[in-house]
């Protein structure tokens, strides 16, 4: 029972030196930072294994031992010629103690050492290395998943194991297996999603984003685990000991012990299996079936992986380079859209690339800024706001005139440029696969640096106020096709489909006095707009005044030939009347005017003979009239 | 068929794999191989394809990309010959031309390669602007700039020595980026300082050539309405000068009867003096009154 004990554990040895070797060639080779973050936890798993393996062989040796000597004891008893020690009849109880004494709290330090410092060094490592590329993650994600799987049933049935035979020594080694499988895992999580965004997007700038947060989240484990065994240690310093009492294995955590508990994750997926198969999967049954069968196993798995190789799905809007031996295969290097069949990896190999998607790249400000805005939904954009962070300003031109002139009449300017904000989105489409995957390391960067050459090119000769005004499509049409003609000299395989310089406006620190120019423009023909209605106004004032008065002229004639000719009439007739009676006309005429001209008029007639006399009138009128002048009731008639 | 032998044959199977791993490589079109004996570059394969090697630790095969890498140097910043500083950036295209040497000189590291290349042609940059003045980087006048030139120039100088000490070639460079010194009190502070005065300046012009329009309608407007009037009246004159000689022959039938015209116009002229607030003084002798001079009157003196 005790040797068979032992070779499970040295089972558990060997499988986690390769599953640690081959997740570090896997992860090496892929170049993903969580999959070597998850190596350095396989690799501390390694050597708890062989400690605890070391302890196994100590503990087996000591009991033959003691075995043994009682066996001894038994048949020949007294038979000890000379007096012996303890020490020198159980050598192999002295071993053990001599290793529980001194070896293990050593290697449990040397563990603590081990797990500071791959945190430590780790740490900024994962930052550094999260930049480089990814090479074939799904085929390395493949791999992570078979070891997770190995590394689960391995862990759960030796948890089992270790619970159900009480073998304290199995417990440290599989809690690592099962810690091991959960690193996998998250290996595999962060292939996918890494994978998914490859660098193949234009605007793709952090390579492995997912792979760096699960790696700095293994970090954490790894950091806790050390604190756990640091605190282990300083209680095991003055634990009080007690003769026969089991000793602690002290580089074992407890942290990863919990994973193998009977109510852990990793057991409650195992309990979820065996309901869902109906027998012991995870224990006996399955493991005896995965030993007698495992050659057949990875052969077929081989063989569904090299089979699954030689086909091939381009998706729509996707080509893909196939190469055989890194080699162009002739007449087929390039796939369409459909399903193809090649050569099993390694000897052919595909490369897609999604050729009509429309991309974009952004001379200007940062490309996830615009996606930032996308998010906030519908804003107003004015120039006076700053809404890209870090404004790219670029160089334009200022006219002479816009400056002073010296004594030679030519334009001086201290410097004649001006400064405007420009973020410019320049979409393209690939058109030749084989140009733009070939050709260049980073097509999409290159592109965006041409493009950006070409607008400083444009702008540093450009007329400013047309560009802003009535230009920007002209100037618009003129960029794409100066960007496409770069393109084109470079060999690039890009079609420029769309350049927008919407985002070229004065610089925000100027923007608001461009505004009062507007403001000013506005407020100029509200001047003549208001000069005009005065304009209006008067003249066609003055037109019905001079129509006025003419009108009053024409009266006036009219009036004044009418009478003339009337008088004429009358006195023509009066001159007959006249003619026949002179004096009484006369007297008549006069009567007649002095009786109505007179009416009203205050009349004092002086009946005096007596021409010496002189009289006084009073013709000054009252202010107030007095009681004199109150007008008397006519009298009453009967 | 027998456990043990199809074990047997799946080990020798994954150990051919192993095998065949360890003593081939391919190399992609996009790729140059180096491959070192005992860390000695022994071999450049530059053609793509399937090759065969000594399993490591005998030899290793190192990979480079032969594609065009890019690269954009920091903006640092420059004197023109004309004394205007100005900060430039430039991007540059390059391959490995000399596999073995670039190997040698880089340990196969593009971003070091990239960062040597980066300090060279800043070295040059600097010294290739530093011969142009400032129009030949931003002018209105289309003759005057010569961007085409300094990057032809920019890129001679650095191909002279990138292929000799680095293995690199050079294939293209261009200005990526030109801008003024910023910072508080720096170029760009000044610039935008003038272009708010050149914008006052503007507004000023469009404000006043408001103002000047404006008055020229008033004025014209003025005018007009004057003119309208003045013809206006003249015309009025003359319909009134026309009227008056028209009515002047009115004279011509009073010449006939001179005495009853005189008295006609004497009436006339006294029925318009005499109103209700004209106080007549009147003697017995004025008819009507004369009548009353024969009255005998109740006075006792």
């Amino acid at each position: 029972m005790e040797r068979h004990i032992k070779t499970k554990g040295l089972v558990n040895l060997a499988i986690l030196l390769v599953v640690t070797l081959g997740a570090f060639a896997a992860a090496h080779y892929s170049g993903s930072v969580a999959g070597l973050t998850a190596t350095a936890l396989l690799g501390l798993g390694f050597l708890v294994a062989l400690i605890s393996f070391f302890q196994m062989g100590l503990e087996l040796r000591e009991r033959e031992e003691r075995l043994e000597l009682d066996e001894l004891a038994r048949k020949t008893p007294g038979s000890a010629l000379f007096k012996e020690t303890d020490a020198e009849r159980f050598p192999a109880r002295r071993a053990l103690q001599q290793f529980e004494k001194y070896f293990s709290p050593a290697l449990a330090v040397l563990l603590l050492l081990l797990q500071a410092g791959g945190v430590w060094g780790l740490w900024n490592w994962t930052a550094r290395a999260s930049e480089g590329p990814l090479t074939r993650p799904f085929v390395c994600m493949a791999l992570f998943g078979l070891l997770a799987v190995i590394l689960f049933f391995r862990g759960v049935y030796s948890a089992s194991t270790a619970r159900i035979e009480r073998q304290r020594l199995m417990r440290p080694g599989a809690g690592y297996l099962l810690l091991g499988s959960a690193a996998c895992v998250a290996v595999v999580v962060a292939l996918g999603i890494d994978g998914y965004n490859a660098p193949q997007e234009a605007e793709a700038h952090e390579l492995q984003k997912a792979g760096f947060y699960i790696a700095r989240g293994m970090l954490v484990v790894l950091g806790l685990i050390g604190v756990e065994n640091l605190i282990t240690l300083v209680l095991e310093i003055y634990r009080p000991r007690t003769p026969g009492q089991e000793q602690r294995l002290m580089y074992e955590s407890r942290l990863v012990g919990l994973l193998c508990q009977p109510g852990g994750l990793f057991s409650t997926i195992a309990q979820v299996l065996d309901y869902q198969f109906g027998f012991k999967v995870s224990e006996k049954r399955f493991y005896q079936f995965l030993e007698r069968n495992l050659a057949w196993i990875i052969l077929a798995q081989l063989g569904l992986l090299l089979f699954s190789s030689c086909f091939v799905v381009i998706e729509p809007g996707e080509q893909a380079i196939l190469e055989r031996f890194g080699r162009l295969v002739p007449n087929r290097a390039l796939l369409e859209p459909g399903i193809h069949i090649k050569w099993f990896w390694p000897i052919d190999k595909v490369y897609r690339h999604r050729t009509e998607r429309i991309q974009s790249v952004v001379v200007g400000a940062a490309h996830e800024e615009e996606e930032d805005e996308h998010e906030h939904g519908l804003g107003v954009m004015q120039w006076t706001v700053a809404h890209k962070k870090g404004e790219l300003l670029l160089l334009v031109a200022s006219r002479p005139d816009a400056g002073e002139t010296n004594e030679s009449g030519q334009a001086e300017m201290a410097v004649p440029a001006s400064l405007v904000s420009v973020h410019i989105p320049v979409q393209f489409q690939i058109t030749n696969l084989l140009q733009w995957a070939t050709n260049y390391s980073n097509p999409a960067e290159l592109l965006e640096k041409l493009a950006s050459r070409e607008v400083v090119r444009y702008l540093v000769n450009v007329d400013f106020d047309w560009l802003l005004t009535s230009g920007r499509q002209q100037a618009a049409e003129l960029l794409r096709e100066r960007i496409q003609k770069r393109a084109d000299e470079r060999n690039m395989g890009a079609r420029i489909v769309f350049v927008g310089i919407q985002g070229v406006h004065p610089a925000v620190a100027v923007a608001a006095e461009y505004e009062k120019v507007v403001s000013a423009e506005q407020e100029k023909e509200g001047k003549i707009l208001e000069a005009e209605g005065y304009s209006a106004k008067t003249v066609l004032m003055g037109r019905a005044e001079a129509s006025k008065r003419l009108a009053e002229a024409e009266a006036f004639a009219a009036r004044k030939t009418n009478e003339a000719r009337a008088q004429a009439l009358l006195f023509t007739s009066q001159a007959k009347a006249f003619a026949s009676a002179p004096g009484v006309y006369a007297m008549r005429e006069y009567l007649d005017v002095f009786q109505k001209g007179s009416a009203q008029a205050r009349k004092y007639v002086l009946m005096v003979t007596n021409t010496q006399d002189v009289f006084q009138l009073n013709l000054e009128d009252k202010l107030r009239p007095g009681i004199e002048d109150v007008p008397l009731p006519a009298p009453k008639t009967k | 068929m027998n456990r043990k032998r199809l074990n047997l044959i799946v080990g020798i199977l994954l150990m051919l794999i192993f095998v065949v791993m360890l003593f081939c490589f391919q190399v992609r079109q996009t790729e140059v191989a180096i491959v070192t004996t005992f860390g000695k570059v022994t071999r450049t394969v530059t053609e793509p394809g399937f090759n065969l090697k000594w399993p490591w630790p005998i030899q290793s095969v190192h990979f480079l990309d032969r594609r065009i890498q890019s690269f954009e140097s920091p903006m640092t910043e420059i004197s023109t010959t004309d004394g205007r500083y100005l900060l430039f950036s430039v991007y540059a295209g390059w391959s490995i031309a000399n596999p073995r040497r670039f190997f040698e000189n880089f340990g196969g590291s593009v971003r070091e390669a990239t960062r040597r290349l980066e300090e060279m042609i800043d070295s040059r940059k600097n010294a290739t602007v530093g011969r142009h003045p400032f129009s030949h980087f931003v002018s209105t006048d289309e003759k005057e700039l010569k961007f085409a030139e300094v990057e032809q120039e920019l890129l001679e100088q650095v191909n002279q020595d990138a292929g000799k000490i680095y293995g690199i070639e050079v294939k293209f460079l261009g200005i990526k980026r030109i801008a003024l010194p910023g910072g508080a009190g720096g170029v760009t502070e000044s610039v935008f300082s003038r272009m708010r005065k050149e914008r006052q300046k503007l507004m000023q012009k469009l404000q006043a050539e408001g103002e000047s329009r404006a008055s020229e309608i008033r004025s014209a407007a003025d005018r007009d309405r004057e003119k309208l009037l003045a013809e206006a009246d003249a015309k009025a004159k003359n319909l009134m000068g026309e009227a008056y000689q028209q009515a002047a022959q009115v004279l011509e039938t009073f010449q006939k009867n001179p005495d009853l015209a005189i008295l006609i116009l004497k009436l006339e002229a006294l029925e318009k003096a005499l109103n209700e607030r004209t106080t007549l003084i009147l003697d017995e002798r004025t008819p009507p009154f004369d009548l009353l001079k024969n009255v005998s009157t109740n006075r006792n003196y």
